[in-house]
């Protein structure tokens, strides 16, 4: 990043708190219902002193990365299936198509009465909301795989698994790529909204106490901090990895 | 003896809801040691052969032998080079070459010491920890020979491997090509639509028809080695391979 982007960025965040705080300093609105940037920043101070902003984001985070792992492991499975098999397909992949345009807090329901208000019912509404966009990509991934890659593996003596593990997967790693970035960004969804509807720990949960007491700033404190690990797993996970994938095959 | 044999191997392609014959029926002994060339007007199947023969695709009818026993899979035993060299771009030079040692379970030192030795032959070395897509075409291909060579295959088959590249690259290859096989005493089937190309590397060359395509002729090709494209005295072979191709062309055009 260039020191004029970084610099047009600070400025764009700067001027954000200052029309913020000249909205609060008008007094159109009353405290309790817009609080200024200052009020938020002391609730995410105390918060952070007190332990409770540190416990949400490790709980939250804790569902986050089990979900996404059974998101991804099962969506690859699920997509190269897919992809290889023309029955799992016909049958299995039109459900997928369905599946992936519920909502994933639209499981939520489900999940209660599975699970109960239980960590497992969290995790199952992030995966469902997440594995549907890493199965798709997959399935497009090896779908567009150049047939002699396959060919000249097979002609090698790869099969079964060594095929899956070492060409399938690896040759539609660049669609892959995309389906995390989709899944880890559904999944995220997913666990915030679950929180929420579940009110069972995390920063779901945080937001909805905040709301419950009245407490906007607390609310907009959590919507900053979800927003925050949002582009901060973004940008330090699935960026740096498809930057690398993207320069080792050369597409960029 | 004969090593590879292609007993009457037919092929049909669904053409627009029509049924066409791309092979009538292919007869070809390929003896130990063979370097065969394979040419024939375009989309006459000679690539289709090759796959056939490699087990990537099956035959309507027919039988590949392979030291006289069936073979109806693919397999490590009958090497393809893939026109388009088909790397793997998430693999290093040195991976791609080492990937069939790795499938069949060669432990690491193993593999590192066969692979040391095949991209020392085809002048890879410099760029063993490189990925394919920072190689030129002729490096890519380079890095697909040694690739095949490593599995020490029975039967190399070699699709057009270097019908895209420049004619630098190519005559050099050529000259390699031929050292190759005399090092390795690989048997070699080689489908080519250049006729030069097919007279510098074979020391048989055997002439399709089109379609439903057949093996016209098998001409023998005498003559010492290295040979080089430019190498006048080829000239009466391919003349001979030509006048068989001729009315071949001819036939693919009024099509």
């Amino acid at each position: 990043m260039g020191a004029n982007t970084a610099a047009k960025k600070i400025g764009f965040y700067v001027g954000i708190v200052l029309v913020w705080q000249a909205l609060d300093m008008s007094g159109i609105w009353d405290d309790n219902v817009f609080p200024s940037p200052l009020e938020v920043g002391e609730d995410l101070w105390y918060g952070a002193v007190d332990g409770t902003l540190w416990f949400g984001i490790g709980t939250s985070m804790w569902r986050l990365i089990i979900g996404l792992a059974i998101a991804i492991a099962g969506g690859i499975i699920l997509g190269v299936f897919m992809a290889r098999v023309p029955t799992v397909n016909q049958t299995i992949g039109s459900l997928v198509l369905g599946l992936q345009s519920i909502p994933s807090v639209a499981w939520s329901p489900l999940a209660i009465v599975w699970f109960g208000l239980t960590d497992a019912g969290i995790i199952f509404v992030t995966v469902a909301g997440a594995i549907f966009a890493v199965t798709i990509n997959t399935y497009t991934g090896v779908k567009n795989i150049n047939p002699d890659y396959i060919a000249a593996a097979q002609n090698m003596g790869a099969r079964g698994s060594q095929l899956m593990t070492k060409v399938l997967i690896p040759a539609a790693f660049p669609y892959m790529i995309s389906g995390f970035k989709q899944g880890w960004a559904f999944a995220w969804r997913g666990v915030i909204g679950a929180e929420l509807l579940f009110s069972f720990l995390g920063l779901g949960f945080l937001l909805n106490v905040g709301r419950q007491l009245n407490d906007v700033s607390q609310v907009i404190a959590m919507m900053i901090v979800i927003m925050l690990i949002g582009i901060l797993i973004d940008g330090l996970i699935f960026k740096r990895l498809e930057d690398r994938v993207m320069s080792r095959w050369g597409l960029r | 003896m004969a090593k590879l044999e292609a007993k009457n191997i037919t092929k049909y392609f669904d053409h627009d809801g029509q049924k066409l014959t791309a092979l009538g029926g292919i007869n070809l002994t390929v003896e130990d040691g063979d370097f065969v060339c394979l040419v024939g007007p375009s989309g006459c199947g000679k690539s289709t052969f090759l796959r056939i023969v490699a087990g990537l695709q099956k035959p309507d009818g027919g039988q590949i032998l392979l030291d006289n026993r069936p073979i109806t899979k693919t397999g490590p035993d009958r090497i393809l080079v893939f026109q388009e060299g088909a790397l793997f771009p998430w693999l290093k030079v040195r991976d791609n070459v080492e990937f069939g040692l790795k499938i069949a379970g060669i432990p690491e030192s193993e593999r590192q010491q066969i692979s040391d030795r095949y991209l020392d032959m085809m002048q890879l070395t410099k760029f063993a920890n490189s990925y394919t897509f920072q190689l030129s075409t002729g490096m890519r291909q380079r890095v697909a020979i040694a690739r095949a060579l490593v599995m020490d295959p029975d039967v190399l088959l070699m699709d057009e491997p270097f019908a895209a590249l420049d004619a630098q690259t190519r005559d050099l290859l050529l000259v390699e090509m031929q050292m190759i096989w005399q090092k390795t005493k690989k048997t070699i089937v080689f489908v080519t639509h250049s006729i030069s190309e097919a007279t510098v590397l074979g020391n048989k060359v055997a002439v399709f028809t089109h379609r439903p395509s057949t093996i016209k002729k098998i001409i023998p090709i005498e003559h010492q080695r290295p040979r080089l494209a430019e190498d006048g005295s080829l000239q009466q072979y391919q003349q001979e391979i030509l006048a068989e191709l001729k009315p071949e062309v001819k036939a693919r055009g009024v099509e």
